[in-house]
């Protein structure tokens, strides 16, 4: 540690004010800052200051993603298991699922660093922390067989169009993860949809997720179709615990709420972005329950709790769709749009038939009207505040 | 009558807590004022260096409101006038006589005050150099003797970390404070609120003022959080605001014909050891005040409260508004891994819970800034310590945009920087919040002038 802290010390020069390196100060920086808290001093205002800052709270997202890592390696091993047919140990399934997600995760955060790191020094700002994040999101929401490549150039326009031409974190649009899964998804289909990519088996294995058997038949019960369906098991607790083909993380509700639980005490994501888009979710399948005797579409039949535990609309509420910078930014803001989430993600589902999943486009949607439902909620703030001037 | 509870905010748990009990420190020999630290004055000076100057004479006045003069919190000689850049005032320091002679005026008995006339008072304030006293908002600055205020607030409750315990100290002092409410009271057309602590207290016998209770944490104290609760300020409203310990030395002022600028003021914070209430006055020299009470050589001393006062020295004074004298040590301890490292309740403080762990004891913060600046990374961390009915977030983009009009519409008026100091405390992105409001303000102030 005293060694380290040597070394950086006498490489300090080169990167200060006239140094030879003056222009990859921010590299330095960045590296200076991972492994020692910053010196930095109050100036006025106030002379103390709490011990949360960017770094700490991204950090603590990615630390709330560890579960959905570690569960995402044992469910590949798993899954490819049953798809051979053979019978592995825990460890055996944790090893061979790393080994499949290793390169995800080193490519992404390679090609994730090289922009992050890019952009700063050209710009001649501090790096900000919240690559950090994003490459820690977009392995989880990708199949586990992506050509590295794709996840390269997905993770490049993630970051590059999703966030620093928008001119970094906390001014961009998009979440910066999703629009790389969002980008991967419509460049290259195939790896991305469609009954083949979600479980590693042998050539040719292929096997329907969840959302994609009722959206196949028409004028049938969805619950009894997934119970009668054999390959996987989709029952509801099943499909809670984990245990099916899907992207990397998405698939345990358990480690997802175990993530969700860490960001509510720390208070870094909204409680009410979280709730409102559960809310959302169960209010509109409901009602489509009640709509379903009308209509051949067996999508319209799943019932509320099954949409819950089915595709990755747990993982995208809980981690996408609380991403601060991008949700609403005012509390009343938060629960329309999370509403909004949850209602979005049951109509794509549904109605739409190209895309059985409905989440990201829902996030990525609602992105975009953030904005829209902050305007209204600030108009509504004046026009209350001036109603009580009157008094 | 109101009865405000306050939910959002957050009492800071800072170590160094002043005793709740008034000592007296060993005697003053210089007191001070720092001219430019008003703002939207222009201050003249009206005296010279080596001059003799009797307590309670005028010091200096604004150009811009000629009638407005300041009062010298001693009586003796002029012993320093600082300047800064630019030829700006900053600091009229005076040396105390052992006999300190005082301008003397007209006497009132107790009850007389609230008979007076508003001209008769006003006449009196400025006669006896007491305007600088009071501020007003918008703007929270010096308050004009031509303008008529809406209403006058003066909050008898204190929630700022380590600032004095107003119950303690008032109720020593309650005819005093009565006869500067009751003049102050004849200065507006509306009402004169006073804010006070829930509870039974000394307070209940207040009269002619409107009396409410307000509960919770900081800032609640506030009095901008009170009025917005109150009467919240409407645009083209001016309200009056008046430190309590301000009220009683107006009080005296009139009872007496004199000046005496005594307050209480507490020392305190991490870098203190036995940190107290003091029996001193309006500029105290800082040296007198923490003399043997300091706890280590590397220490920030701070006049006023460690979320708004300003950085001082022990050879600096009070300000003018501080009633309290803050000690936080320097640190520039770098940890290992900071941003991995999941630390304890003993080695970082969290009010976002990112620490995972109850803190019940105080906490010993240093002047760290625990980060660097970022951008702003929205997760309601303002929100939750601003006890206002104002977007927090909104209102700084407006600033940051500087769009004059949406920001008074989302009720920068009605703040000043001590409101949404908290937010600067709490914010992961290090953005000092208050400051930019205080921006904002005087964007509006040179845009009205």
């Amino acid at each position: 540690m005293k060694f380290l802290s040597k070394i950086l010390k006498s490489v300090k020069p080169k990167f200060d004010e006239g140094g030879r390196l003056e222009r990859l100060y921010p590299v330095f920086e960045a590296t200076e800052t991972i492994f020692f808290s910053t010196d930095e001093q109050t100036s006025k205002g106030p002379h103390i200051r709490d011990s949360v800052d960017i770094k700490r709270v991204m950090i603590l997202v990615v630390i709330a993603l560890i579960p959905c890592y570690l569960f995402g390696a044992i469910n590949i091993g798993y899954l490819n298991a049953q798809a051979l047919g053979i019978s592995r140990g825990w460890v055996e399934n944790f090893l061979f699922g790393m080994k499949q997600i290793s390169p995800l995760i080193i490519v992404t955060f390679a090609s994730g660093a090289f922009w992050e790191l890019l952009f700063p020094v050209i710009r001649k700002h501090e790096v900000t922390e919240s690559f950090l994040v994003t490459c820690a999101l977009i392995p989880l929401v990708m199949p586990p067989e992506l050509p590295l490549w794709m996840v390269a150039v997905g993770t490049s326009f993630g970051v590059v169009l999703g966030k620093e031409v928008f001119g970094g974190t906390g001014m961009n649009i998009f979440n910066p993860a999703l629009t790389a899964r969002a980008f991967v998804y419509f460049a290259y289909p195939v790896a991305m949809s469609g009954d083949k990519v979600w479980a590693i088996g042998p050539d040719g294995y292929s096997g329907a997720t969840a959302l994609s058997i009722p959206a196949a038949a028409t004028n049938a019960d969805s619950v009894a179709l997934l119970s009668a369906f054999t390959q996987f098991d989709y029952s509801w607790w099943n499909m809670f615990v984990g245990f099916i083909p899907g992207s990397v993380g998405e698939t345990s509700k358990i480690m997802i709420l175990l993530g969700a639980g860490l960001l509510l005490i720390t208070k870094i994501a909204s409680w009410r972005t979280m709730v409102g888009a559960v809310l959302g979710l169960l209010g509109t399948a409901a009602l489509f329950n009640l709509l379903s005797p009308y209509s051949s579409n067996s999508m319209l039949t799943i019932p509320p709790h099954y949409h819950l535990v089915m595709g990755g609309f747990l993982f995208g509420t809980v981690f996408m769709a609380t991403e601060p910078v991008t949700g609403a930014h005012t509390d009343r803001g938060r629960w329309i749009y999370g509403i909004m989430i949850g209602f979005l993600t049951v109509v794509i589902r549904s109605i739409n038939p190209a895309y059985p999943e409905g989440v990201m486009l829902a996030i990525l949607l609602m992105n975009a009207f953030a904005p829209v439902i902050d305007y209204f909620v600030v108009k509504g703030n004046i026009k209350r505040r001036k109603a009580r001037y009157a008094q | 009558m109101a009865s405000i509870t306050i939910k959002k905010g957050h009492n800071i748990k800072i170590a160094g807590t002043p005793k709740r009990q008034i000592e007296e420190h060993s005697s003053l020999s210089t007191v001070a004022v720092h001219p430019s630290s008003f703002r939207y004055v222009k201050p003249k000076l009206m005296v010279k260096e080596g001059e003799k100057i009797g307590l309670g004479e005028p010091l200096f006045f604004d150009k811009l409101m000629p009638e407005v003069k300041w009062p010298s919190p001693g009586g003796g000689t002029l012993q320093e006038i600082r300047y800064g850049p630019r030829r700006v005032v900053e600091k009229v320091t005076v040396a105390l006589d052992s006999e300190e002679e005082t301008m003397a005026e007209k006497t009132y008995g107790a009850d007389e005050i609230f008979g007076l006339g508003r001209d008769e008072v006003k006449k009196r304030l400025i006669t006896s150099n007491l305007f600088p006293f009071i501020r007003r908002r918008p703007f929270g600055k010096v308050a004009n003797p031509e303008e008529t205020p809406r209403d006058i607030f003066v909050s008898a409750v204190n929630t700022a970390p380590l600032s004095p315990d107003l119950e303690l100290i008032l109720k020593e002092q309650m005819v005093q404070f009565q006869a500067g409410l009751d003049a102050l009271s004849r200065m507006t057309d509306g009402s004169l609120h006073v804010t006070v602590g829930k509870g039974p207290s000394a307070f209940q016998e207040l009269k002619n003022c409107k009396l409410h209770t307000v509960a919770g944490p900081h800032p609640a104290g506030n009095v901008g959080i009170q009025i917005h609760h109150v009467a919240p300020i409407a645009p083209n409203d001016v309200v009056w605001t008046v430190d309590a310990q301000h009220v009683c030395i107006i009080g005296r002022n009139f009872l007496t014909g004199k000046l005496d600028p005594s307050l209480i003021v507490t020392v305190g914070g991490p870098g203190t050891v036995n940190g107290s209430h003091f029996h001193s006055r309006l500029g105290a020299s800082i040296q007198t005040l923490v003399k043997d009470r300091l706890n280590g050589s590397e220490n920030r001393i701070v006049s006023g409260d460690v979320l708004t006062g300003r950085s001082s020295s022990e050879e600096g004074h009070l300000g003018f508004y501080s009633d309290c004298v803050s000690v936080v040590p320097k640190s520039e301890k770098r940890s290992f891994l900071g941003m991995i490292h999941p630390g304890s309740p003993k080695t970082h403080y969290s009010l976002t819970n990112a620490y995972l762990g109850r803190r019940m004891s105080d906490f010993g913060f240093t002047t760290l800034n625990n980060g660097s600046e970022r951008p702003l990374v929205p997760i309601g961390s303002w929100e939750a310590v601003l006890p206002m009915d104002i977007l927090p977030n909104e209102l700084y983009r407006a600033v940051v945009a500087e769009d004059i009009d949406l920001m008074e519409k989302l009720g920068i008026l009605e703040c000043v920087e001590e409101d949404l100091a908290l937010c600067s405390f709490a914010c992961p992105s290090k953005v000092d919040v208050g400051g930019m409001i205080r921006q904002g303000l005087d964007l509006i102030w040179a845009d009205s002038a």
